[in-house]
C-alpha cells in the first residue's frame, strides 16, 4: 500500500511541474466550454430577405410583413428585379429571395393558387434546411388566415373542421442550443484529457528509459498504472467543479443526480485512459502517440453525438460509433442533465462505458507485460 | 542559400527517418476526410415518430399518412398508452410523438375545431425547430385540406392561394456533403502542419539539440524558412491529395477555378506552417506544444470558422474572436470557388488577410528566435 502511495506521489509531482499543461487543461474544462457556448449554435436567426413584390398590393404586403416581423428574418431588402436578387445571393448579402408574381392578390381574391417563387442559398445546408422549414411554415399559416377570412365574408365559417396542432417541445421547453453546447464541452473535455495525458505520461516514460527504473521495482504493474491514472482522474474530476458552476451559470437545468453525473465522468475518465494507455502502447516516441492520440480522438468525437446528432449519419457509421466510450458518456450526461434519468434507464449504457474501459487496460497491461517480462 | 539548402536537407532527412510519423501525417487526413465527409451531417430526414392514435379513425389515418408522406418522417412506434410516450421519448427512440384524441374523427365530421399533441424532443435544439416547423407545416396543411373537402362539400371550390416554388442555388440537392467537404479542407489542413511543425522544433528543445543551432552562425530568418519550406512542401502535398480525393470521391460540384483554388490554398498552407512555428517558441514540452496546437489550430477552425456553425449567428464579440484565425478565410474562399464559382473579384479580402496573418507570424517568430540567440 505504502509503495502505490509512494508511486502516487511521485506521478503528482511530476504532473505539477509542467505548469503550461495544467493551465492548458483548465482552459479546455473552462474557457473552451465559455466560448462554444455562447458562440456556437446551429440555430438560424437573422435570415437576410430579398423581396421583389411584383405585386404592390396590400395582401402583398400583408405576406411580406408575416417574414419581417418574425424573429427569424433580420434585414429585409426590396428590389425591382430578379436579377437584383440573383446578385444579393451572388455576393451572400441574402440568404433567401422571395418573388412574388404581378396578378397575386387578383388571383388570390378570385380563391386561384399563386406560385411564390422562393430562391434559397444552398451554400449552407443547414442554414437552407431552417429557412425553408419557416417559409413553409408561414406561408401555410398565411394561406389559413386567407381562408378563414374568405369564409368568414362568405359567411360560410360555422362549423368548419379545423386541426391545431399543439407542440410541446420536452427536455428543453425553449429550444436553447447552449444546454447541449456546455454539456458536449464538458464531455469533450474530460475525453480529451483523458486520453492524451495518460498516453503522454506513460510514453515519455518510455522515451526517457526510465521506464525500465519502474519495473525493477517491486510495483506490480496494476500498480504502476494506478500510479499513473491517479493525477489525470484526479484533475478530470476537479476540474468538473468550475464546469458544473458555468453550466450553471449559462442555467443549464441539472434535473438528475450529481453523483450519477461525477460517477458517469469517472467511468468516463477511466475508459478514455483505457485508450491513452492502448496507444502508448502501440508507439514508439511521443511524438507518435500525441499524433495517434490526436487523430483518435477527432473521429471518436465527432462520431459520438457530441456535435451533431448520431441518427443523421450513414448507418454503419451509426454502428460504428456504439464502440465510442464518448457516446455513452454523452448520451448518459444529456440524459442526467435535461431528462432527469436515473440509473434505471441509464446502467446498460454505464457498462458499456465501463467494459469499454476494462477491455482496453486489460489488453494494454497484457501487452505492456509481454515487454516487461521479455 | 547554401546554408538554407543544407538546413532543408537536414530537416528531410529528419522526417524521413520517421516513416510512422511521415505515413500519419498523409494518410490521417485521408482517413479523417471520409469519416467526416460522411459523418457530419445534419441533412434531416426519416424523422424517428412514434404515434398514439386513441382515435383510429379513417381521419386519424389520413392525418398519419400525411406525416409519412411528407418524407420527413418515418413511423417507428404505434404505441397504446402514455407511459409509453414517455418511455420512447426518455429513451431517445424518437424524436417526437403524435398524439391523437379519441374524439379526433368526430369533431371532424361535426365540424369543430380539434387539437393534436405533437410532443417534441428538443435536446438537439437546432434540429428540434427545423421538426416542428416541418410538422407545423403538415398539420397545417392537413386542416386546410379538410376546410376544402368540406367546402367542395357545398359546391364553393377554394384553392390555396399561395403554393411555395422553392428553389435551392449553389447547392440545390441541399446536401450536407457539398457544404462539408469544401470547409473540410481548411479545417484538416489546420490539422497535421502547424503541429508536425510545432514538434519538429519543441523536439530539438526537450532533447537539447537547439543549443546547436543557437551557437551556429545560423541568421534566424534562414533558421525558419529552413523549416517552413520543407513542412509547407509536405502540407502542399496533403493539400492537393485531400483536394483530389475529396472532390472526386464525394462528386462536389466544383464551379470556380482550379488554378485559383490551388494559389489560394498554398498560402493557406504556408500560414498553417508558420502558426506551427509561433506554437514552438512559446511551448517547452511536445505534450504542451499539442495541446496549445489543438487549442489554437484545430479547436478553432473546427468551431469557429463557419465551418460548421454559422458565424452570422454568434454574438458580434465572438464574431470579432473568428477573424483571429485563418480557417475562417480559407473556408470562405473554398467554399466560395467550389459551389458559387465566383473569382478574384469576390475574394481579394480574404486573400490579403491570409497573405498578411503569414508574414506576421514569419517575424514574430524569427524575432523570437533571434533574441534567444542573441
Amino acid at each position: 500500500m505504502q509503495r502505490v502511495i509512494a508511486a502516487i506521489n511521485k506521478e503528482f509531482l511530476q504532473f505539477s511541474r509542467d505548469k503550461m499543461l495544467i493551465l492548458l487543461i483548465l482552459w479546455t474544462y473552462t474557457i473552451e466550454v465559455i466560448l462554444c457556448a455562447y458562440a456556437l449554435s446551429f440555430d438560424v436567426s437573422n435570415l437576410r430577405l430579398a423581396v421583389n413584390d411584383q405585386d404592390k398590393s396590400q395582401i402583398s404586403q400583408r405576406l411580406i410583413e408575416q417574414f419581417t416581423v418574425s424573429d427569424y428574418f433580420g434585414k429585409t431588402f426590396f428590389v425591382g428585379s430578379q436579377d437584383e436578387i440573383n446578385n444579393l445571393l451572388d455576393s451572400g448579402d441574402v440568404d433567401i429571395g422571395i418573388i412574388i408574381p404581378p396578378e397575386f392578390s387578383e388571383r388570390l381574391y378570385k380563391g386561384r393558387t399563386s406560385d411564390i417563387q422562393t430562391i434559397l442559398n444552398g451554400t449552407n445546408s443547414n442554414t437552407a434546411n431552417i429557412a425553408r422549414s419557416y417559409v413553409l411554415s408561414i406561408m401555410e399559416t398565411f394561406s389559413q388566415d386567407v381562408f378563414r377570412k374568405f369564409l368568414h365574408t362568405r359567411g360560410v365559417d360555422r362549423n368548419i373542421p379545423y386541426v391545431e396542432p399543439e407542440i410541446r417541445i420536452w427536455y428543453n421547453s425553449e429550444l436553447e442550443f447552449r444546454y447541449f453546447m456546455v454539456i458536449s464541452m464538458i464531455v469533450v473535455a474530460g475525453v480529451l484529457v483523458g486520453i492524451i495525458h495518460i498516453a503522454a505520461t506513460m510514453v515519455r516514460e518510455k522515451e526517457t528509459g526510465t521506464v525500465e527504473q519502474l519495473i525493477v521495482t517491486p510495483l506490480r504493474k496494476y500498480e504502476i498504472t494506478l500510479a499513473k491514472i491517479a493525477p489525470t482522474m484526479t484533475i478530470g474530476l476537479l476540474a468538473l467543479i468550475p464546469s458544473l458552476i458555468i453550466a450553471l451559470w449559462f442555467k443549464v437545468p441539472m434535473r438528475g443526480s450529481i453523483l450519477l453525473f461525477f460517477l458517469t465522468a469517472a467511468i468516463a475518465l477511466f475508459s478514455s485512459m483505457g485508450i491513452g494507455v492502448f496507444i502508448s502502447t502501440i508507439s514508439n516516441n511521443l511524438q507518435q502517440a500525441l499524433l495517434i492520440s490526436f487523430f483518435v480522438l477527432f473521429p471518436l468525437m465527432f462520431l459520438s453525438g457530441t456535435l451533431v446528432p448520431i441518427e443523421s449519419m450513414p448507418e454503419a457509421l451509426q454502428y460504428l460509433s456504439y464502440l465510442s466510450p464518448v457516446r455513452y458518456y454523452m448520451e448518459i450526461t444529456l440524459g442526467i442533465f435535461l431528462k432527469a434519468n436515473g440509473i434505471k434507464i441509464l446502467w446498460p449504457k454505464l457498462v458499456s462505458l465501463f467494459a469499454i474501459g476494462v477491455l482496453l487496460f486489460s489488453f494494454s497491461l497484457y501487452r505492456l507485460g509481454k515487454k516487461m517480462y521479455v | 542559400m547554401k546554408i538554407l539548402l543544407a538546413l532543408i536537407k537536414k530537416e528531410a532527412k529528419e522526417i524521413l527517418r520517421d516513416p510512422v510519423t511521415l505515413a500519419t501525417a498523409i494518410f490521417l487526413p485521408l482517413i479523417l476526410l471520409f469519416l467526416f465527409g460522411y459523418a457530419i451531417s445534419l441533412d434531416i430526414e426519416d424523422i424517428p415518430v412514434a404515434v398514439y392514435d386513441q382515435d383510429k379513425s379513417q381521419e386519424s389515418s389520413k392525418l398519419i399518412e400525411a406525416f409519412t408522406s411528407s418524407g420527413y418522417f418515418n413511423l417507428d412506434y404505434y404505441i397504446d398508452s402514455f407511459i409509453d410516450v414517455d418511455k420512447v421519448l426518455d429513451r431517445g427512440q424518437v424524436s417526437l410523438a403524435i398524439l391523437i384524441p379519441q374524439d379526433f374523427s368526430q369533431k371532424i365530421q361535426s365540424g369543430e375545431k380539434t387539437n393534436i399533441q405533437i410532443l417534441l424532443d428538443g435536446t438537439f435544439s437546432s434540429k428540434a425547430l427545423i421538426i416542428s416547423n416541418y410538422a407545423t407545416a403538415v398539420v397545417n396543411s392537413y386542416s386546410r385540406q379538410l376546410i376544402e373537402n368540406h367546402l367542395a362539400g357545398k359546391g364553393i371550390s377554394l384553392e390555396v392561394p399561395v403554393k411555395v416554388i422553392p428553389r435551392v442555388w449553389y447547392n440545390p440537392p441541399m446536401s450536407s456533403v457539398n457544404y462539408i467537404v469544401p470547409g473540410l479542407f481548411a479545417v484538416l489542413l489546420m490539422a497535421f502542419p502547424p503541429m508536425l511543425t510545432a514538434l519538429s522544433i519543441v523536439r530539438e528543445k526537450e532533447r537539447g539539440t537547439i543549443q546547436q543551432i543557437y551557437v551556429s552562425p545560423i541568421n534566424p530568418y534562414l533558421f525558419i524558412l529552413g523549416k517552413i519550406i520543407p513542412y509547407g512542401f509536405i502540407a502542399f502535398g496533403e493539400m492537393l491529395l485531400i483536394l483530389g480525393v475529396g472532390t472526386v470521391w464525394f462528386q462536389i460540384p466544383f464551379k470556380g477555378s482550379i488554378f485559383l483554388l490551388i494559389m489560394m490554398s498554398l498560402i493557406y498552407v504556408l500560414c498553417t506552417v508558420s502558426i506551427g512555428l509561433f506554437v514552438s517558441t512559446i511551448t517547452k514540452t511536445q505534450l504542451a506544444a499539442v495541446l496549445l496546437s489543438l487549442i489554437i489550430t484545430l479547436m478553432p477552425s473546427f468551431l469557429f470558422s463557419g465551418f460548421l456553425f454559422p458565424i452570422t449567428s454568434m454574438p458580434y464579440m465572438l464574431q470579432l474572436y473568428t477573424f483571429v484565425f485563418p480557417a475562417r478565410y480559407f473556408n470562405d474562399i473554398s467554399r466560395d470557388i467550389f459551389l458559387k464559382g465566383v473569382g478574384i473579384e469576390y475574394l481579394w479580402s480574404n486573400m490579403i488577410a491570409l497573405l498578411i496573418y503569414t508574414l506576421l507570424l514569419f517575424v514574430i517568430t524569427s524575432l523570437r528566435f533571434k533574441k534567444k540567440l542573441a
